[in-house]
């Protein structure tokens, strides 16, 4: 449901991109950008539609999307539950906190060299990266949601006679669901990034293997093609997660959960 | 016989980290009996249910519950907050039935003292509804039911009306008195309003204004039942006690001012 202010932005920003899209491939053509590095916009979508019409980009697809998508439910998983845990008992939260801030201070890439000679060639060493970085963006925010708990609220629920358990599963979980989703947004994203960067580095299937073939032998439309296949992968499972999320979160008010694509 | 007083407060006091509340508080409420604690914004008076109710401990002093010494939640007392405290994650209908699925009784179950409950705090149409899709008199009124559901010998209430216009507080407040003649439940109810904790009480409680305020009087209220709370503040007798307990209120609420401006 889009309003009628929206509707004429999108018109607006359909008509941006098209400008640079136009500005892009008639620079080229005219000879102002040099074809070579920056290849164009109609000989990238030819490749993609070319991708597809041979199936050859099917498995790289599966593979990375495979990779993401265990990344993403492994660190999601441990993200929530160690979220909880340490937002509820404060010794584990004071004790991890040094070592926590430690692990999520290193940058993830120098971590893709060590995954691969301890996972190898296959997907463990992409799902492995890509669970360190959405595990820790989940699991700080799980932390911050539950410990963000309304005490009024909370309180009400102990006057009703809740149990440890039914104020976890009543009030927590659900209080906690706006901060966790807000991080799913941001941490799909950053699973796909991840396992990208680990089959860049190191694969022999996937979309950052495909884009590092073509890297390899100058072929800057095979690189163009495969960043654009990315994008619009991410966007769809943004989505996804958005739709998600609009069912879970149907009891806040309107403006808090209508927020698009861009995490 | 312990169970005459519900709620017994015994040189309670409560300090917060430098700045004490309320000091040497006793007070007795007695069982079935519909008590209002009166006094200046910010004397404590959300302090003292707080701790009636089990949510925090005092610093010094004790509370006894129909008897027994209160350690940790108050189990034989609903609680309706001051602040919004309905779960924004429920609907009207959830959030009523709450208590009752917190002891276990399965939704079909409460189905019929859910529908009661609903029609009673005139919410037929609404049952579906998220709290942030409610007015604010609506909401006191979906905490009123989700408070007095679970039938709870005493039932705390802090200031439920504050927020509502003249109408809608008048019908909630003989909601509230006719509930309180059905049972034999015991009321503590605080507000900063004296008509209303007049024309609705059994006793008045003043509070001192803070810091360390104390109880500077217990007023009862002969005043016969049923009331009409309609008429009731022409009653020559309301105007009498009125009278009476402003006087000392008014020092207090003088001297709040004096302190907060
Ligand atoms: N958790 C706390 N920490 C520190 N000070 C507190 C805390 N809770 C209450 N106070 C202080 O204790 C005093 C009494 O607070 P309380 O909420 O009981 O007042 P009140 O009588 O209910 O006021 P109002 O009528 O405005 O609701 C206030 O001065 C408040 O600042
Ligand atoms: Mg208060």
């Amino acid at each position: 449901m889009r309003a009628p202010r929206d509707r004429s932005m999108l018109a607006w920003q359909l008509a941006l991109g098209a400008a640079m899209l136009a500005a892009w491939e008639g620079g080229v053509r005219a000879g102002v950008f040099d074809k070579f590095f920056f290849s164009r916009p109609s000989d990238i979508a030819s490749r993609v539609a070319q991708l597809f019409a041979a199936g050859t980009i099917w498995v790289h697809l599966a593979t990375t999307l495979i990779e993401a998508i265990l990344s993403f439910l492994i660190g999601v998983t441990l993200g929530v539950a160690a979220g909880f845990l340490l937002a509820r008992r404060r010794f584990l939260a004071d004790l991890f906190d040094p070592y926590l801030r430690v692990a999520n201070s290193l940058p993830r890439v120098v971590l893709a060299p060590i995954f691969l000679l301890w996972f190898g060639l296959g997907i463990w060493s992409k799902v492995a990266l890509g669970v360190t970085v959405v595990f820790f963006i989940v699991f700080f925010n799980t932390f911050q949601g539950v410990r963000e708990v309304d005490p009024v609220i909370l309180n009400n629920a102990r006057m009703l006679g809740a149990s440890e358990k039914q104020l976890i599963r009543h009030v927590l979980i659900p209080s906690a669901l706006t901060w966790i989703f807000s991080s799913l947004h941001i941490s799909i994203g950053f699973a796909i990034i991840a396992v990208v960067v680990g089959e860049y580095l190191g694969a022999a299937k996937g979309i950052g293997y495909m884009i590092s073939q073509a890297e390899g032998v100058f072929d800057t439309t095979g690189v163009f093609a495969g960043m654009t296949i990315l994008a619009v992968v991410v966007l769809a499972v943004g989505s996804l997660v958005g739709n998600l999320e609009r069912r879970l979160l149907r009891w806040k008010p309107a403006h808090s959960n209508t927020r698009e694509g861009v995490s | 016989m312990p169970s005459d007083i519900a709620v017994r407060l015994s040189g309670v006091s409560k300090s917060f980290p430098g700045y004490t509340a309320v000091s040497a508080i006793s007070l007795d409420v007695p069982a079935g009996k519909f008590l209002s604690v009166v006094g200046p914004s910010g004397c404590g008076k959300t302090t003292l249910l707080n701790m009636a109710a089990g949510l925090m401990p005092p610093s010094e002093g004790s509370i006894e519950i129909f008897g027994a010494p209160l350690s940790g939640i108050n189990r034989r007392a609903g609680y309706m907050f001051q602040q919004d405290s309905l779960l924004p994650w429920k609907t009207v209908r959830d959030n009523i039935t709450l208590g009752l699925q917190f002891r276990g009784i399965a939704p079909n179950e409460s189905a019929e003292q859910a529908e009661n409950w609903i029609r009673r705090v005139g919410l037929d149409h609404f049952s579906h509804h998220y709290p942030h899709q409610l007015s604010g008199g609506m909401r006191k009124r979906v905490a009123m039911a989700q408070t007095w559901i679970v039938d709870p010998d005493i039932v705390f209430m802090d200031e439920p009306f504050a927020a509502l216009d003249v109408h809608t507080r008048l019908r909630m407040e003989t909601e509230i008195l006719n509930l309180w003649a059905e049972t034999s439940k015991t009321v503590m109810f605080v507000t900063h309003d004296l008509e209303e904790a007049i024309a609705l009480s059994d006793e008045v409680a003043v509070l001192s204004a803070g810091p360390a305020s104390r109880i500077i009087g217990v007023y009862p209220v002969d005043l016969s039942r049923p009331r009409n709370l309609i008429d009731i503040k022409t009653d020559p007798r309301f105007l009498d006690l009125y009278r009476t307990i402003w006087t000392d209120l008014k020092q207090e609420v003088l001297k709040s001012y004096a302190r907060t401006s």
